[in-house]
């Protein structure tokens, strides 16, 4: 899916922000490609279910099995998959779109933020790829740091300091009082009450 | 009575204070974070199910009993206080209370949500004391048919009913039962859809799909369109002596007592869950107020918010009774709770009352006594629940995130399991996008293996005949009964939408 013009990411939020309605209009290419996205979707569940179908066929059935043997749920999931599959691309094409999810926090009057989520995501992936080298805490404090400031959270010093008391205070209780092993990291290994 | 002596042993343990202390965590939890927007009671207990890798069994019941019926009071708070509709049990009471709020009666709208949570929730309670035993004694009777034919029907009825589209909600469940199939066939130990992968062999962690679908898609999905400016919350009067005054009492009893009567009965079948009952709660409250009331609805009358909340309260009772004694999620948040028995090694199901039998009483005692919390804590207290409404997004967001990762770090400290959770939020961002329920899924997921298991049995006895799984009476009214709510839910659904 092509990445519709992003709106800053890290547009303050709580206390300070413009009212909504006014700063946004929802753009008019973006129900076409919600569309396009929706189909995409839909063809997906009939591909999954197609690729279960054929792959079921390959499941070893070992020579002692009487009756039903390991392939026959999955025959059976598979054919659910692209009925399902095959019924959305049908509503989609004949223009019944999927209502999104509300939420109190959901504006569905701005567009949708490529950026934001992709910035999110890659910090969550930056968060497990720091958990071997750093320790817990400190990637934990990365993650939060970084998902708010991605969120919108300012300044951003406050947001990282807000993420190690955080990462530090769930090492203690999780880690230190409740016997979770939580790696500390190498900086912080020497601390007694915060080894898992 | 002997179940009447398992209860009272049950009290004896929860009032133990080391127990009466992790009621109360629980009860405080699930209300701070059924306030906070955008997070349920299924995902709470997602998010708290780490504790669960060190608390001992009866511990974390407790804890899990009270999260779950806090989260239901938190949430009225929310859908009262707060300008934008919240979870979508009370969207109801969204329309009356927080017109309500507006016109100044706040803080009676809370108290009559309060009030009514506790009446109907006790009286829902003690239904579910007096049935859940004799459905236990009946369920043991049952043979792998009927238990097949039971899943079909909860698979098919929470596919169909628990989202806005029937099809979409149909898709939904079955992915959930592909992730589920995933790993090692129990019984002929072949792998099946690991491609390969040793870590996929042992099958897809429940837990990691359900925080991956309701806490990290959820974030993921806020993010891409949050609402941005202040949090608007109403103002309401402070002290006791506003909550409710003579004449609000005397209207708000008869739809306490009723939204029980609605909600526990709902809440036992697998029919959509609290969301029909306060639908069907707040029609009847409309339709039986009386031409002059009846003007006052949608302007806030204290009669929809009383009944629908009640019915809230009642129908998550009524859905323990098919978890305690068949071992069926009807709900995403039933689907979890037996995530967190599976964790200790107990299975649901119709043994449970006799082989677990103190830690079902325990629960059932603290879900009294949580109840009694709830409504000593929420009234004073609403004006810190009001604070943890103020909580900035970003935060509340980022942290989601965090003990998300948490959680599904925790299950074998392996940072794998992570990233198979940011995987499972992308997947559950697109699907809250295109309007794809995620309740579905974690049902389908966690049922899929067992229905599995229960059809190749019946079949084994029947040596492979077919109509074995239809001749018993019970499996044979069961897919009756698919048709009946079907149609009901479906017709119920409808005129939601159109009264919405």
């Amino acid at each position: 899916m092509a990445p519709e013009a992003p709106t800053q990411p890290g547009e303050p939020t709580a206390e300070a922000g413009p009212p909504p309605s006014d700063a946004l209009e929802p753009a008019a290419a973006e129900p076409t490609r919600r569309k396009w996205g929706e189909l995409v979707l839909a063809l997906a569940t009939a591909a999954l279910g197609g690729y279960v179908l054929v792959a079921a066929g390959s499941i070893t059935v070992p020579g002692s099995t009487n009756t039903l043997g390991p392939r026959a749920f999955p025959y059976l999931v598979g054919g659910l998959l692209v009925a399902a599959g095959v019924a959305l691309v049908v509503l989609v094409l004949s223009g019944r779109a999927g209502e999104e999810e509300g939420g109190e926090d959901v504006d569905p009057t701005v567009r949708t933020d490529w950026l934001t989520v992709v910035l999110l995501v890659v910090t969550l992936v930056v968060h497990v790829f720091a958990i071997n080298v750093v320790g817990w805490p400190l990637a934990a404090a990365v993650l939060f740091a970084g998902a708010a400031v991605v969120l919108g959270a300012r300044p951003w010093w406050r947001a990282a300091l807000v993420g190690l008391v955080l990462g530090l205070v769930v090492q203690v209780i999780f880690g230190g009082l409740l016997g979770l092993s939580l790696p500390a990291g190498p900086l912080l290994e020497g601390v007694p009450f915060l080894r898992g | 009575m002997d179940n009447f002596s398992a209860l009272l042993e049950g009290f004896a343990t929860v009032l133990h204070p080391v127990y009466l202390l992790w009621a109360l965590f629980g009860v405080f939890i699930g209300t701070a974070v059924g306030v906070l927007p955008g997070i349920g009671p299924a995902m709470t207990i997602a998010l708290l199910l780490p504790l669960t890798y060190s608390l001992e069994p009866t511990a974390a019941i407790i804890v899990f009993a009270g999260i779950y019926y806090g989260g239901m009071y938190g949430g009225s708070t929310t859908s009262i206080l707060l300008n934008t509709p919240g979870e979508s049990s009370s969207i109801v009471t969204a329309i009356e209370g927080n017109k309500m709020a507006r016109a100044g009666r706040g803080a009676a709208a809370l108290a009559t949500a309060a009030i009514g949570s506790f009446v109907a929730g006790t009286l829902a309670t003690v239904a579910l004391t007096f049935m859940a035993p004799v459905i236990a004694d009946l369920a043991v009777q049952l043979g792998e048919p009927d238990y097949f034919a039971l899943m079909v029907v909860a698979f098919i009825t929470v596919g169909a009913l628990l989202g806005s589209s029937v099809s979409r909600g149909i898709a939904s469940l079955a992915l959930g039962l592909f992730l589920g199939l995933v790993g090692t066939d129990t019984l002929t130990g072949q792998q099946r859809f690991t491609f390969g992968v040793p870590n996929l062999a042992d099958g897809i962690d429940v837990v990691v799909v359900a925080v991956g679908l309701f806490a990290v898609g959820e974030a993921l999905y806020v993010g891409s369109r949050m609402r941005h400016g202040p949090i608007r919350i109403i103002p309401f009067e402070k002290g006791w002596r506003s909550w409710m005054k003579r004449d609000d009492w005397r209207r708000s009893w008869r739809p306490w007592l009723r939204g029980a009567a609605i909600g526990f009965p709902v809440g036992t079948i697998p029919a959509g869950g609290a969301d029909v009952a306060t639908f069907l709660s707040y029609a009847s409250e409309k339709r039986l107020a009386g031409k002059e009331r009846r003007k006052e609805f949608g302007k806030g009358a204290i009669e929809g918010v009383a009944g629908p909340e009640a019915a809230n309260n009642a129908a998550a009772a009524g859905v323990l009774v098919p978890l305690l004694t068949l071992g069926l999620p009807t709900t995403a948040t039933a689907a979890i709770m037996i995530v967190a028995f599976q964790s200790y090694g107990i299975q649901p199901g119709p043994l449970l009352m006799q082989s677990e039998s103190a830690l079902v009483w325990a629960l059932v005692a603290s879900l009294y006594l949580g109840n009694l919390m709830l409504v000593v804590l929420n009234l004073p207290l609403v004006g810190m629940w009001v604070k943890v409404l103020r909580i900035p997004r970003h935060y509340l967001y980022a942290g989601i995130i965090l003990f998300g990762a948490l959680g599904s770090y925790a299950l074998n400290f392996s940072p794998v399991d992570v990233l198979l959770l940011v995987l499972i939020g992308l997947a559950g961002f697109f699907m809250r996008r295109y309007g794809y329920p995620v309740a579905p899924l974690v049902v389908g997921m966690i049922l899929g293996p067992m229905a599995e298991d229960r059809l190749r049995r019946s079949l084994a006895i029947s040596q492979g005949d077919l109509s074995y799984l239809v001749t018993s009476p019970f499996a044979a009214i069961a897919y009756a009964a698919i048709v009946v709510l079907l149609a009901v839910g479906i017709w119920l659904k409808r005129r939601e939408r159109a009264a919405a």
